[in-house]
C-alpha cells in the first residue's frame, strides 16, 4: 500500500512537504487560534509569524526580538550581562534545537513552506519546458559564489541590526529587518488570501525600502524558480542557521567514495542546490552547509550504498542501482521531465551525465 | 513535561502589549463615561510587569487572573496606588494573556472594568481563563487577537455576554472608541454579539501618532453592557485597544510594482539555454 502511494523517496518527500505546507500556512485551523496552541515559536523553517492562520512560526523572529528588546535594551540599562539576559536567547536556541535534533536540516528540504512553494514552481517550469539553469561553470557560475550571502544575511539582519536597534543605534524600524525582507512573509500570507504584507508601508522610508526588497525577492523568486531550482534557498539565513548546528543532529548525509565518483557527478546534478562537494568529497565534507537533506543525491546515485540518509547508526535510505534506473525513467537528475504535449521545445539538460 | 515545554518556549517574540506602545490614559474620560482599566506605558525591559489604572471607578484594587502558575498566583489582588496597580505575571515563565478586573460594589449596583493584558512570554492559551466565570456580568472576547495581531478597524470580532456564567441572549452591547464612534450591538440566542470595529482613525491624528510613536498605532475602545438581576444593577465594561485598517498607510500598488520588477529581473533566466558540450560538470 505504502509502496504504491510512495514509490520513490521524492514522492514521499513531496507528500510530506504538502502536508507541512498546510500546517505551516493554515495550521491554526487544526491546532487552535492562540499562539500558545501552536506547534512552536522556534520552528527551524520559514513559517511566518505575520500569517495569522499558521500553525507555528520560525525561530528567526524570536531571535530578532530577543536581541532587540531584551539583550539590546538590557545593555542600554547598564545591567550586568547575566543569565537574566542571555538565558532567553539560549532557551530560544534550545527550543529550536529540540526540533532540530529530530530531523536536522531536513526542515529545509521537507518542512519549509517557501522551499515547497519554490519546488512546486520548479516542477511547473519543467513541465512547461523552462530551464533548468544551474549554478555551475558555464551557466550561472559556481554555487560557491552565492554561499557567503546567507551567512551575511544571518549575521547582519538576524543578529547585528536587531541588537543595534535594541541599543538605540539604529532606528526602531530595523528591529526585525530580516522578517521585513523575508519573501516567506509575503508569499505565505498571500497563500491565505491576505494582501496586507504585499502592500508597502508609506510614510517611513526604511520600512518602505525593506518592504520593497521583500517584494523584489518574491517577484524574482516566483519567476526565477521556473528555471533555477530553489533560488531563494541559496541565500536563506535559515539554511545558514540550520548549518550552524548540522553536525549536532543525528540526521545526516553519509557518503562513501566510489571509483566512479570522479567522473560521474550525477548526484550534484540531482542536487537542487548544485552542491559540487557531494560528488567530489566523502564523509563529513560531502554533507555540505547548503545541503537540505532532500535525498535526491541518494536517489540518483547509481551505486549501491554509496550515498545514504542516516539517523544515527540507522540508514533511512541508501542509493541503489535498480532504484536509480527506475527513477531516471520518469525524471532526469536535474529535474527535467517530459513536458506537456503543447510545449514544443523542451528544455535541454545542461549535463549529459545521466545519459552516459 | 508541560513545565519543561513552557521553559523551552520562554523567549517568544512579542505581542503589542510588551512593545511599550500602549496608549496613555490621558483624556480617557473625554470619550467615554464607562469605567476603564488603562495601562501606563511600561518602562523598558519590564516585561513581567505592568501598571493598570482604573478610571471612572473608585476601585481600591485590581484583581489579576492568570492562565497558569501556582494556585495562589492564579488570582492575585493588587492595591491601586497613585500610579495605578502594579501587576505582575503569575510567574516569570507564565506569559500570554492575563485577565484584569476592577470592581466597585454597593448593595444596589456592581460596576466592573475589565481588560486583558498580554505578558510577553509564552503561556497557555487563554481559552480556560476566558471560559471561567470571574464576576457576575461579563463580556468575554471569543477570541482575543493572536500575537502580532490586534483588533482593527473594519473587522468583525465576537464577544460573549454572560451573567453568572450563563449566556445572555438579546443583550445590548455598546462600543465606544477614542475617536468618538458609538454603536450598539445585540447578542444572539447564544449570547454572542458580533462587533464591527468602526473605520474611524483620523488621518491627521494617525500621521502625528506615527511620528510620535515607533510602534503600531493603537486607540482605545470600550464595550459595555448593563443588566438588572435580583434587584441589583450590574454594569460591566471591557476595554482594550484596536488598530487602523490594514490598508491605511500602505500601498498595494507600490507593493505589486516592486513584485513585478522582481519578476522582470528574473525573466532573462527563462531564456532557453543551449548547452555547450562539456560545460556541464561542476566547478
Amino acid at each position: 500500500m505504502l509502496k504504491t502511494l510512495f514509490p520513490t523517496l521524492s514522492r514521499f518527500r513531496f507528500a510530506v512537504q504538502l502536508v507541512m505546507l498546510c500546517v505551516t500556512v493554515y495550521g491554526s485551523v487544526i491546532v487552535g487560534h492562540y499562539m500558545a496552541d501552536k506547534i512552536s515559536n522556534n520552528l527551524p523553517a520559514l513559517s511566518c509569524a505575520y500569517d495569522q492562520m499558521n500553525g507555528g512560526y520560525c525561530v528567526l523572529i524570536p531571535t530578532q526580538h530577543i536581541l532587540h528588546h531584551r539583550i539590546g535594551e538590557g545593555i542600554v540599562r547598564a545591567q550586568q550581562l547575566s543569565f537574566g539576559l542571555v538565558l532567553p536567547l539560549l532557551m530560544s536556541f534550545a527550543a529550536f534545537f529540540a526540533f532540530f535534533f529530530v530531523i536536522g536540516k531536513a526542515f529545509c528540504g521537507w518542512v519549509c513552506p517557501l522551499g515547497t512553494l519554490q519546488e512546486l514552481i520548479g516542477k511547473l517550469g519543467r513541465r512547461f519546458g523552462f530551464g533548468p539553469r544551474r549554478f555551475v561553470a558555464g551557466d550561472l557560475g559556481p554555487s560557491g559564489r552565492v554561499r557567503p550571502v546567507k551567512w551575511l544575511i544571518l549575521l547582519g539582519l538576524v543578529f547585528v541590526l536587531p541588537l543595534l536597534t535594541g541599543l538605540g543605534v539604529t532606528p526602531h524600524t530595523l528591529g526585525n529587518p530580516y522578517c521585513d525582507i523575508c519573501p516567506s512573509r509575503v508569499a505565505t500570507t498571500l497563500l491565505t488570501g491576505n494582501t496586507e504584507q504585499l502592500a508597502l508601508r508609506l510614510g517611513d522610508n526604511v520600512s518602505f525600502a525593506l518592504g520593497a526588497v521583500a517584494n523584489l525577492l518574491v517577484g524574482f523568486m516566483l519567476v526565477g524558480a521556473l528555471a533555477i531550482r530553489q533560488p531563494f534557498c541559496r541565500i536563506c539565513p535559515m539554511l545558514a542557521f540550520n548549518a550552524l548546528f548540522q553536525r549536532l543532529s543525528p540526521l545526516r548525509l553519509a557518503k562513501k567514495m566510489h571509483d566512479n565518483c570522479a567522473k560521474c557527478g550525477i548526484c550534484t546534478e540531482a542536487c537542487p542546490l548544485d552542491i559540487p562537494e557531494i560528488a567530489k568529497e566523502a564523509g563529513r565534507k560531502a554533507f555540505n552547509e547548503d545541503c537540505t537533506l532532500c535525498g535526491r543525491c541518494a536517489e540518483y546515485c547509481p551505486q549501491d550504498g554509496v550515498i545514504q540518509l542516516k539517523w544515527g547508526p540507522f540508514a533511512l535510505f541508501s542509493s541503489r542501482r535498480e532504484y536509480y534506473k527506475t527513477k531516471v525513467k520518469g525524471e532526469l537528475p536535474d529535474g527535467t521531465v517530459k513536458p506537456l504535449k503543447f510545449v514544443k521545445h523542451a528544455a535541454k539538460p545542461i549535463s549529459t551525465a545521466a545519459d552516459a | 513535561m508541560r513545565r519543561f515545554a513552557l521553559l523551552l518556549l520562554i523567549p517568544v517574540g512579542a505581542a503589542h502589549a510588551q512593545h511599550d506602545h500602549a496608549p496613555t490614559p490621558t483624556a480617557a474620560r473625554e470619550w467615554t463615561r464607562q469605567p476603564l482599566l488603562l495601562p501606563d506605558t511600561n518602562r523598558r525591559g519590564e516585561r513581567a510587569m505592568a501598571s493598570l489604572r482604573p478610571l471612572g471607578l473608585a476601585a481600591d484594587k485590581v484583581t489579576l487572573y492568570a492562565p497558569a502558575g501556582p494556585a495562589e498566583r492564579r488570582r492575585v489582588d493588587y492595591a491601586v496606588g497613585a500610579a495605578g496597580a502594579r501587576i505582575e505575571s503569575a510567574t516569570p515563565q507564565v506569559g500570554n494573556y492575563h485577565w484584569a478586573v476592577a470592581r466597585v460594589e454597593t448593595p444596589e449596583a456592581v460596576r466592573v472594568a475589565s481588560t486583558a493584558w498580554y505578558f510577553g512570554n509564552p503561556g497557555p492559551a487563554p481559552q480556560a481563563l476566558l471560559g471561567a466565570a470571574k464576576h457576575e456580568l461579563e463580556i468575554v472576547p471569543e477570541p482575543l487577537p493572536r500575537e502580532h495581531a490586534a483588533y482593527r478597524e473594519s473587522e468583525k470580532w465576537r464577544f460573549l455576554v454572560r451573567l453568572n456564567g450563563v449566556p445572555l441572549a438579546q443583550q445590548p452591547l455598546t462600543l465606544e472608541t477614542e475617536f468618538g464612534s458609538r454603536t450598539t450591538f445585540v447578542s444572539d440566542a447564544t449570547g454572542m454579539a458580533t462587533v464591527l470595529f468602526p473605520r474611524d482613525f483620523k488621518p491627521a491624528q494617525t500621521t502625528a501618532d506615527a511620528r510620535a510613536s515607533h510602534g503600531p498605532r493603537r486607540a482605545n475602545f470600550v464595550l459595555s453592557t448593563e443588566k438588572e438581576d435580583g434587584g441589583r444593577r450590574y454594569l460591566t465594561a471591557f476595554n482594550l485597544t484596536y488598530g487602523p485598517d490594514a490598508d491605511r498607510d500602505r500601498s498595494l500598488a507600490w507593493g505589486a510594482a516592486f513584485g513585478l520588477v522582481g519578476m522582470l529581473a528574473a525573466t532573462p533566466l527563462l531564456r532557453r539555454r543551449v548547452a555547450a558540450p562539456g560545460d556541464a560538470k561542476n566547478a
